[in-house]
């Protein structure tokens, strides 16, 4: 019986002394933000958004590399040798057109690997957050300056290069065995007599 | 004589005892509030109480094991947080050192002390939600709150540091991704002032709160035997009794320039091992965790965090079992290395799923509402319990 009521006094004073730390708390400023209408300021080391400078980027691919979930989807053309692409940030001369370089922020896993790697500091996070959108799709940006048909150009460019390329290589072994076989005749030649 | 429905046949007549009654089977789960995530428990009960429990996991499977074979020794790091997402420096923490060690790389003094501030830091952090989350299972909601309010802080903490307020990979293989900004380490030593005068206050309104105590004590009590044959760890098996601490028993990085205590279970509220013995072991821990960063942060050398981390990881061939004291236990690393760019192989084993494992064995007896106060107590994160 003494027990029963040592319990009730014991539950009731234990609450009140709960209820005085709430009541303290009363009197204290919020430490809520009302967030729509008040931001908070974000560090800057913040790793929200990803953001790539295309004018420093000069394609070397190590973001891709770096990457643990495959989010970055680069494409890169080489320059001709009369073109001059001009340099990036830190004076590294771009010899590549990057024509695509897609950043799925779908698939971003937000480690920052590919901040990291990058020569020329193009890629970097940025404390930008509010990136919310209806459709997936919107998700997947693309960040090179090149249009579709400057892209179908260049491609169009470089396969034409890599034909001729290829006819050029085939004449010269072509030529190669010509020489090799007129050659090989000489020597019968030569031989017999 | 035998009674048969039919003569011939070969079966008994089976007349139901008008008394007997049937086992309920109840699946507790996978969307419960109180088992912490997708935990799924499939209870036999008679009336209210259990009679057997049977957790069902792998709802959150996401195959970090074989995932890690076909990325890079670097590229792991992220995932790895993902492990126990509470807890994600420590997790990083233990898969850093491993790899270091097999590499035989000595990492630079500045980013040994950080390491041990954000360990830390997250131990506290997720101590905090230990706590909060079980006040909520208990049905206390206000503490839950306040909890939340001071995680802010140290996750207001990371972010200066590591920009990221969840998945930090903060700790690299040979050192940390960011040095401490300037003014971070004074930030450290003010929340850390700040922080130790609010345990009273959880202690205040849950901790020795008489129906709290009621609800918990003497509730799931886990013999320190039972606790170590199931391999137990961290705050579950030291409510045991068990002095049972990796950073003075097995330590690693600079724990052992450091002062603390390690918090074992009395049974001040009931018996050894009981879940208030558990929460209480967290709460404590806490303070000693502040002690730690205290410590730590006053002795913070100067140097460059980043100087030992290699370009290119390379690591000889061969194996290493590499265990950490996260939050919720022993947390080892086996990681295997054919001397390639790819672990061979890397094989967690995780804390909260070998804690898990117990709950079978103390289940039986307890009442339903009991049985969520067991599940609070052992403080599992799903993420790490089905990796």
């Amino acid at each position: 019986m003494k027990q029963y009521f040592k319990n009730i006094y014991e539950a009731i004073a234990t609450i009140l002394v709960g209820m005085g730390v709430t009541w303290r708390h009363l009197f204290t400023r919020a430490v809520t933000v009302q967030y729509p209408h008040v931001k908070r300021e974000l560090p800057e080391r913040s790793r929200m958004q990803l953001f790539v400078d295309m004018d420093d980027c000069i394609g070397c691919m190590q973001c891709q590399r770096a990457c643990p979930v495959d989010c970055i989807d680069i494409k890169t053309i080489r320059a001709g040798k009369e073109e001059d692409l001009g340099e990036a940030g830190n004076g590294t001369k771009k010899k590549l057109h990057v024509v695509q370089f897609y950043i799925d922020m779908a698939k971003c896993c937000y480690c920052a690997d590919c901040v990291f790697p990058c020569p020329t500091g193009a890629i970097r996070m940025t404390p930008e957050y509010e990136f919310i959108t209806y459709d997936r799709s919107s998700l997947l940006i693309n960040f090179s300056q090149y249009s579709d048909e400057e892209r179908a150009a260049l491609e169009e460019r470089e396969r034409k290069e890599k034909e001729a390329q290829a006819a050029a290589k085939a004449a010269r072994l072509k030529a190669a065995e010509e020489a090799k076989k007129t050659a090989a005749a000489q020597k019968d030649e030569s031989k017999s007599e | 004589m035998k009674k048969s429905n039919f003569p011939e046949s070969q079966f008994e007549l089976q007349i139901p005892d008008p008394l007997r009654t049937d086992e309920m089977t109840l699946s507790m789960g996978p969307q419960h509030p109180s088992t912490h995530g997708v935990l799924q428990v499939i209870l036999k009960t008679d009336g209210e109480i259990v009679n057997s429990a049977r957790p069902q996991i792998g709802y959150l499977h996401r195959c970090f094991e074989k995932h890690a074979e076909n990325i890079t020794w670097h590229q792991v790091i992220p995932f790895t947080d993902r492990l126990d997402y509470i807890a994600s420096m420590n997790n990083n923490l233990g898969y850093a050192i491993g790899v270091e060690r097999m590499m035989n790389l000595e990492v630079n003094e500045r980013a040994e002390y950080l390491r041990v501030i954000v360990a830390e830091l997250n131990r506290i952090a997720s101590h905090l939600i230990a706590l909060g989350t079980y006040g909520l299972d208990i049905g206390a909601f206000t503490p839950f709150l306040y909890v939340f309010r001071d995680r802010e802080k140290i996750l207001d903490l990371f972010e200066e540091i590591c920009g990221a307020r969840l998945l930090y990979n903060y700790v690299w293989v040979g050192g940390v991704a960011y040095d401490a900004p300037e003014g971070w380490r004074e930030k450290v030593l003010e929340f850390v002032d700040y922080f130790e005068p609010k345990i009273k206050e959880y202690n205040d309104i849950l901790t020795y709160n008489k129906i709290f105590i009621e609800r918990t004590a003497n509730v799931g009590v886990i013999p320190a035997d039972v606790g170590i044959s199931y391999g137990v760890s961290g705050p579950s098996l030291r409510g045991s009794g068990v002095n049972f601490d990796l950073r003075k028993d097995d330590p690693y990085s600079v724990y052992d320039r450091f002062e603390f205590d390690v918090i074992t279970g009395k049974g001040e509220m009931g018996t050894i091992g009981d879940t208030w013995d558990r929460y209480w072991v967290r709460v404590a821990e806490m303070y000693e965790s502040a002690k730690i960063i205290r410590q730590a942060a006053e002795q913070l050398p100067e140097g460059d965090a980043k100087e030992t981390i290699p370009r290119n990881i390379k690591v000889p061939a061969g194996e290493y079992y590499m265990r950490t004291e996260t939050p919720r236990g022993e947390l080892g690393y086996y990681i295997i290395s054919d001397g390639g760019k790819m672990p061979n192989r890397v094989k967690v084993r995780s804390p909260a799923f070998c804690n898990l494992s117990v709950l079978p064995a103390i289940a039986p007896g307890v009442m339903i509402a009991d049985l969520v106060a067991i599940i609070g107590s052992l403080d599992i994160v799903l993420g790490e319990v089905d990796r």
